[in-house]
Order: structure tokens, then sequence, then C-alpha cells
């Protein structure tokens, strides 16, 4: 029976050479498969691909009554005004910088949390502290801001009574621009590293155990282990996940930024993406914010080509 | 395997990151609609048309209103009329996104009722044939509003654009407590203080000391709150007057010898915020006035602990009204005395507009027209005679037990909420005007500039221009304001201030609105 079942396997392709057809009778032989994908496909086409030709308002004067197609041509006068205003370069500090100390700062974190959760002996320890770190990701954006506004309220905010009680004059965190990208990126923290240290996790528990049994006999120090062990192991995870995040670098936290801005911190609280909800659809520019926004996507596409770039030049793993 | 998965993961990437800026809309052009025969819509009288029509309409619905449909204005003018409106309701909070969607998508209803459209979207979605031109049909089917219009001049040059269109209707309102917030004071706290009413900033700074220290709640505790506002720069509005800065052409604009001013760089400016910035610095002005919300504020207003406030009603604070009165403006350090916040007869702009979509724009405005009559105005604010009202001397009153539960009220009339397009004259004036705020109102009247300007309504060109420099402008002087009134920035950064809105293109601004209202004088 063994030896039937590979030769049909070997002698099939050989007997039916042509390769168009091949694939056909592929695809025929997985039916099955192939409908199941036919869904997301279709998904892909209609709600990811069908809209790029949206994008083309972009060099137009879109004129709703007219539609997309009709609407004059105006070239790269949206993209001019955008460089030439006053906002410009805020925006694009804002942008790239509350998403690159995100990066620095948040992405580190939640492979340390894996790795004292793998290092914890006590079982009902560490599965306590894996659910007290991932629980507060299944509150919702608005909740968490909510949280925040009480609990940094310069007058009832128990942040603040307990700086007061220590002799500290109360901080208006939520209305400071120095304080926004602290606050906005540890709460992030807070509500998503137990979530995001869940891969890890199961990465490190694919590790192979005779690698740490081999070590512990040539008598590596239980940091040695982690440094020489766990986070090889883990390194092309680690890899894939950073170059996943770079690839919604530029729109990370829309509405979070959007629900904690005010007067006082759009300084710091300004990027692009809530600009373009604000502008473009409170105020009825779709062009020019379709312009911006389009700038934005190419930012973040030059990021993800290069940061996949430089990843495979220093290590075999990358995402193509 | 691992690189295989990459591949797929890159497009799906590629693909979501290009979405941000894809926008889909169908371009389908409107078909002009057919008119109805003249025949089957009587000028005159009811019902409007002998066969019913059905009419869709987008609304915004404030959250003290209940659904439109269940309102009685509504389900007996339908019976009056033979026209059943279907309303599409989107909450106040969003409105402007669910409308600016509507227009985008190009997916209309028939009509927008209390609708907030601004100039420039009118002139916007009108020159691009979204929405109709109606002054033909003012003429011909809506006498009330043509008889308001010939009335009130300003009217119609306020909503007229350059090439003679009008797009949108606004909500009138002749009696003039309607238009302007009053100033409204703690008597009680005064009298318990030994304190005159201010008459001058200087002396409001004092009282609002005494207000701030003398525990005039008599609690022992110091948790009065001086001064308060609406959210954001509502207070640089009320304020404004005192140090000379009026808000004519619906922006921050003097006008003197016919000469345009925008007063954002001026020292005057500078001296109020100033002003403001102290009041905020020694606490005497509410901390939260950033941050609260207006139902937060319209509940300071209620717990009877603000000392001093603006608002156009004394309805928030109907249980404690005795302890407030409303003061005139004060004279600020140059002498000047205005009361600077106060709107123009067509107050709420853009109130309602038919779009092209709209198979009986005939019978739609005579629909909309009976509301700017006593008759209409008096259905839609005050319901059923007998069941909601009763007249007293020709004017309506609600009923005592229909007020008992006072939420009842803005149950049954869309004018609760603000923004809905009918005549408001003293004859329906009896809730939202009642005595005190008529008394506050006298107060403010010798201090109203004698004329006050709309917002001009610019050409399609120009007003696109106005479009991008005043987003600029207004998002930074929002800003800065906001920052030098909490000390976030210092005075000696004033002059970057002006530069920065010289940088702008304040100049181009205020020469863009010089022309619109050279324009309106002739």
């Amino acid at each position: 029976m063994k030896s039937v079942k590979t030769d049909t396997t070997i002698t099939m392709p050989r007997s039916h050479p042509k390769k168009s057809s091949g694939l056909l009778r592929q695809m025929g032989k997985r039916l099955d498969l192939y409908l199941m994908l036919l869904l997301p496909v279709t998904w892909y086409v209609v709600f990811h691909y069908a809209p790029l030709y949206g994008l083309q308002i972009a060099f137009k004067n879109f004129n709703p009554a007219k539609g997309i197609l009709g609407s004059s041509w105006e070239g790269f006068g949206h993209f001019q005004r955008f460089f030439d205003s006053y906002y410009f370069w805020r925006l694009l500090w804002n942008t790239l910088s509350i998403n690159l100390f995100s990066l620095l700062i948040a992405f580190p974190i939640p492979i340390l949390l894996a790795l004292i959760i793998n290092e914890i002996r006590n079982k009902t320890f560490s599965k306590w502290l894996q659910n007290i770190t991932y629980i507060p990701h299944f509150i919702s954006v608005v909740v968490i801001v909510g949280i925040l506004n009480v609990f940094l309220s310069p007058h009832t905010g128990p942040v603040n009574l307990l700086i007061e009680a220590f002799g500290g004059t109360p901080i208006r965190f939520l209305e400071e621009a120095g304080w926004f990208k602290t606050i906005f990126i540890s709460s992030n923290i807070w509500q998503n590293m137990g979530w995001q240290s869940i891969i890890y996790i199961a990465a490190l528990s694919g590790v192979n155990p005779h690698l740490y049994e081999a070590a512990k006999m040539d008598g590596a120090s239980r940091l040695r282990r982690i440094w020489h062990i766990s986070l090889p192991g883990i390194a092309p995870v680690v890899i894939i996940l950073l170059i996943l995040d770079i690839g919604h670098f530029m729109n990370i936290g829309f509405e979070k930024i959007l629900l904690m801005q005010n007067n006082l911190n759009l300084e710091s609280s300004d990027v692009i993406s809530t600009f373009v909800y604000t502008t473009g659809i409170l105020k009825g520019e779709y062009s020019y914010t379709a312009a911006i926004g389009l700038f934005n996507s190419i930012i973040n596409l030059v990021l993800l080509l290069l940061v996949n770039r430089i990843a495979r030049k220093t290590s075999e793993t990358s995402l193509w | 395997m691992r690189k295989r998965w990459g591949r797929k993961m890159i497009m799906m990437m590629i693909a979501s990151s290009l979405m941000l800026a894809g926008c889909n809309s169908g371009g389908t052009n409107n078909e002009a609609a057919p008119e109805v025969s003249k025949n089957d819509v009587h000028t005159t009288g009811f019902p409007i048309v002998d066969q019913p029509v059905n009419l869709k309409m987008f609304t915004r619905i404030a959250p003290v209103n209940g659904t439109f449909k269940e309102m009685p204005v509504f389900q007996d003018y339908e019976k009056l009329s033979q026209v059943k409106v279907e309303f599409i309701e989107a909450q106040t909070d969003g409105f402007q996104e669910k409308k600016n969607l509507l227009f985008a998508s190009n997916e209309l209803p028939d009509a927008l009722f209390r609708s907030g459209i601004s100039p420039l979207e009118a002139i916007r979605y009108g020159s691009a044939g979204q929405l109709i031109p109606l002054e033909g049909l003012i003429d011909e089917y809506a006498p009330n509003l043509k008889k308001l219009m010939d009335q009130y001049p300003e009217i119609r040059s306020g909503i007229t654009t350059p090439e003679g269109h009008i797009y949108a209707i606004p909500g009138i309102v002749t009696l003039s407590a309607a238009r302007t917030d009053k100033k409204w004071i703690n008597q009680m706290w005064l009298d318990k203080l030994n304190l005159e009413v201010p008459e001058t900033t200087e002396e409001l700074y004092n009282v609002l000391l005494a207000f701030r220290d003398g525990d005039p709640n008599g609690n022992g505790k110091q948790d009065e709150i001086p001064m308060t506002a609406r959210v954001g720069l509502a207070v640089v509005s009320a304020m404004s007057g005192s140090f000379g800065l009026d808000s004519q052409l619906g922006y921050n604009i003097n006008i003197e010898n016919d000469k345009v001013h925008i007063w954002m760089g001026s020292d005057q400016n500078k001296e109020m915020l100033m002003y403001l910035n102290k009041l905020y610095k020694e606490k005497l002005l509410d901390p939260e006035i950033f941050s609260h919300t207006e139902a937060q504020y319209l509940a300071k207003q209620g717990s009877g602990n603000t000392g001093f406030f603006f608002d156009q009603t004394n309805n928030n604070f109907l249980s404690i009204k005795d302890q407030y009165t409303g003061i005139a403006p004060l004279e600020g350090p140059q002498g000047d005395r205005l009361q600077s916040q106060a709107l123009p007869i067509a107050r709420d702009f853009g109130a309602f507009a038919i779009t092209s979509v709209n198979q009986y724009p005939a019978v739609t405005m005579r629909w909309i027209d009976y509301f700017y009559s006593d008759e209409g105005s008096t259905l839609l604010r005050f319901g059923r005679e007998g069941e909601h009202y009763e007249m007293k001397d020709g004017i309506p009153y609600y009923k005592e037990d229909f007020l008992k539960e006072i939420s009842n009220q803005a149950k049954i009339t869309p004018y609760a909420g603000g923004g809905a397009p009918h005549l408001i004259s003293e004859q329906v004036a009896s809730f939202i005007n009642p005595p005190q705020v008529q008394e506050a109102q006298q107060k403010l009247d010798p201090f109203m500039p004698k004329v006050r300007y709309a917002a001009p309504m610019f050409d399609e060109q120009t007003a696109q221009e106005v479009n991008i420099l005043r987003n600029d402008i207004d998002k930074y002087y929002e800003e800065q304001s906001t920052k030098f009134i909490v000390g976030a920035i210092g005075f000696d950064k004033w002059e970057q201030f002006q530069t920065t809105l010289k940088k702008m293109r304040v100049e181009e601004l205020e020469k863009l609105y010089q022309d619109a209202f050279d324009k309106m004088q002739k």
C-alpha cells in the first residue's frame, strides 16, 4: 500500500506536463480549500483593492455631485498645500515620534514579560501574573481614556492626591503637551503587554528543553540560559512581529489619540491620522486629506520596505 | 515556511495601509427631478397636496429630545398638510460627520431639517448641484418666510450668494433676547458679602476674589466656583466686548468706518487674554473650563455654587433662579462696554435645505414655510392646545401639570436643543424667555452693537480660499488662546503669535472679508 501511494504522487505531474491545466487540475483536486480561500480573497478585492481607485481624488478636486471620475484634475496641488502648511512639520514629527517611542519602549516589554513568566517556577503565580497582565487588553479604548481622565484629574485623581500627599503640586497631566506622549505610551504598555507577550510565551514553549538541560549540565547560570537559548529561540518571531508592527507604524492608536486630544496638548498629540479625520470628515475637505492620507501611507510603505531589507541583511528572517 | 507566510502578510499590509487614503463613492449624477405639476400643490391653505406625499428628511436630535416621529407637532402637521415626513435621525454627537458623509457619498435625503449647514457648505454643495436654489420657491411658495425677509432685509443679504442663490434657510429670531447669552451673577452671594453689582472688569475681579475667599455659600469650605463658562473659548466671546472686540461678519472682526479689522493679533486681544489669564491663575475662572462637558457645565449652573456665568436662558437653573440676576456688560480698562456676543436675526444659518433628489420641492417649501408663521411656530414649540399649552392674553404658555416633569418639554418639540428652522418671536417665547430673562436682556440692550452683520456669503472660489486660510488660522488661534489663558505659554511669546498669524496670511483673509463687506454695502 505504502509504495503505491508514493508512486502516484510522483508520477502524477509527469504524466501531465502542460502547466496551465496542471494548475487547474491541482485546484480541482483541492477544491474545498480553494473555495475556502475564495471568501477572504473576495473580501480583499472588494474592500481593499477596489477602493484604491478612489485614491485618485488626492489628485483631483473631488466634488461628490460629479463623482470621482467627473471631478476636475488638480495635480499635486493638495500635496503642495500640505507641505506648505504651518502644521506639516508638527504633524510629521508627532506621528513619527509617538510611534518611534512606542516601538522603542513598548516593543521590548512584552518580550521581557514573556521571559519572566517563562522563568517563574511557581505555576500558580505565573498563571496569575499572566492573567492580570492581559486582562486590560479587553477594556475598550473609550473606557481606557475615561479611566485615564479619572485617575489623572488634577483635583480628584488618585495620582495627584498622592503627589499632593507627598507635598508636591498637582500636575494637569492631560492638559500639558509635555506629558501627552508619556501617558499615551505608558497606558498602551499597561493595556497591551500581557496580550502581546502570549505569542512570545508560545514561542518560548517551543524551544527544545534538552538545550536547557545541556546548558545546565555545563553550568550555565539562569541569565546565561536566557541569553543564549531563550532569546535566540524566539528571535525569528520577534523580528517578524517587529516588521508587522512597522506595517501599521503610521496609524497606531488613532482612536485613543483622538479621544485624548484637547487644545492644550494638541502640540504633541496632533498626528496625521487625527488631522485627516478632523479636516477631511468634519470639514469636508476630501481631496486635501486624501492627499495627506496617501502621503502617510507612502511613508509607511517606505519604512516597511526599509525595515524588511535591514532584517533580511542582518538576520535570516524577513517577511519576503 | 516562514518566508511564504511573510509574503502573504506583506500583500495584506500594503493593501491595508493604502486603504487609509482610499475613499469609495458612487459617481452617479442626479437627473433633474420631475416637477410636480403646479395644480397638485395648493399655493394657500391646507392640505398642501390632495394626495399624500412622502419626504425623507435628515435631522439632528439633541440628547434631550425624543424621536421626532412621536412629537405631536409632526403628527398633527402630517394630518394637516398631507405630507408624510420620515426623519432620518442622527445624534448631535457625530452629526457633522454623518452629514458630511451623506454629501460625500451622494446618498441624499429629500431635505435637511435642523441641519446646521455652514455658509461654506451651502456654497460648496449648492454649486455642486446637491442643494437646489430656493429663491424662486420662496417667492412662490413661502409667503411667511418672504414676509420676514422683506421686513428684515439683512436676512436676505445674509443668506444669498454673490450669484444670487439661496441654498439654505435659516432659523429666524426676531426676539433679541434669544440671540445673545446673558451675564448671570449670583445676587445672593453679592448680598451676603455686601457687594455691589460689578460695573467694570476690575470690579468683577474683586467680586470674584470675594466669591472665592468669602465663603458665600457658608459651608466653611473654599469650594465656590467664582466664574465659569461653556467649554473652550466661549469665555472669550462672552468677555470680548469689554475689551472693544466685536464679532461682526460671524468672525473675530471689528468694523470701523467701513474698514474690516480681524482683531486676533491686536493689543486689545492681548489685554483680554492677560485678564483671563489672571482670573485663571488665581482660580477665579473655573479650572475645568477647557475640559468639562456641556452637561457638566449645565449641572454647575443648577448647583447654585457658581458666581458668574453666561447663558441665553434661565432654564438650567430654574429651581434656584431667584439666586441670580442678569447684569450689563462690564466696562473694560479702555472704557469699552459692548455686548459683542450677539447673533444676527438669521440666527441659525442653514437650518433647512432641499436637495436635488427631492421630487416635490414646491411641496417641501410650503411644508417648511408654515413654521415661519406664528401659528406654525406655536405648533412647533408648544404642541397641542389644551393638552400641552393654554393661551393667556393671546400668548401660549405650557400647562403647569405638563411642566411638572421638566423633561416633557424637550420631548414634544424639536426646538429644544437648538437650531430648528422656525420663527422665534415674542409670541412664542414664554418658556425660554420668561420675565427674568427679558430683564437680563434689558440690561444688555444699551450695549448691543447698532448693526450685527451676519457671516458673508462668498462665491465658490473665494469661499475655498477663505476655507484654506481659516483652517490653519482658526486652529492656531484657538490653540494659542487656550494656552495664553491657562498660562501654558507666556505673553513674552505674543510677538511670535502675531508673526505666525501673519505668516498664515491673516491679512489676506482680512482683505477677503473687506471685499465681501464692500459688496454687502452696495
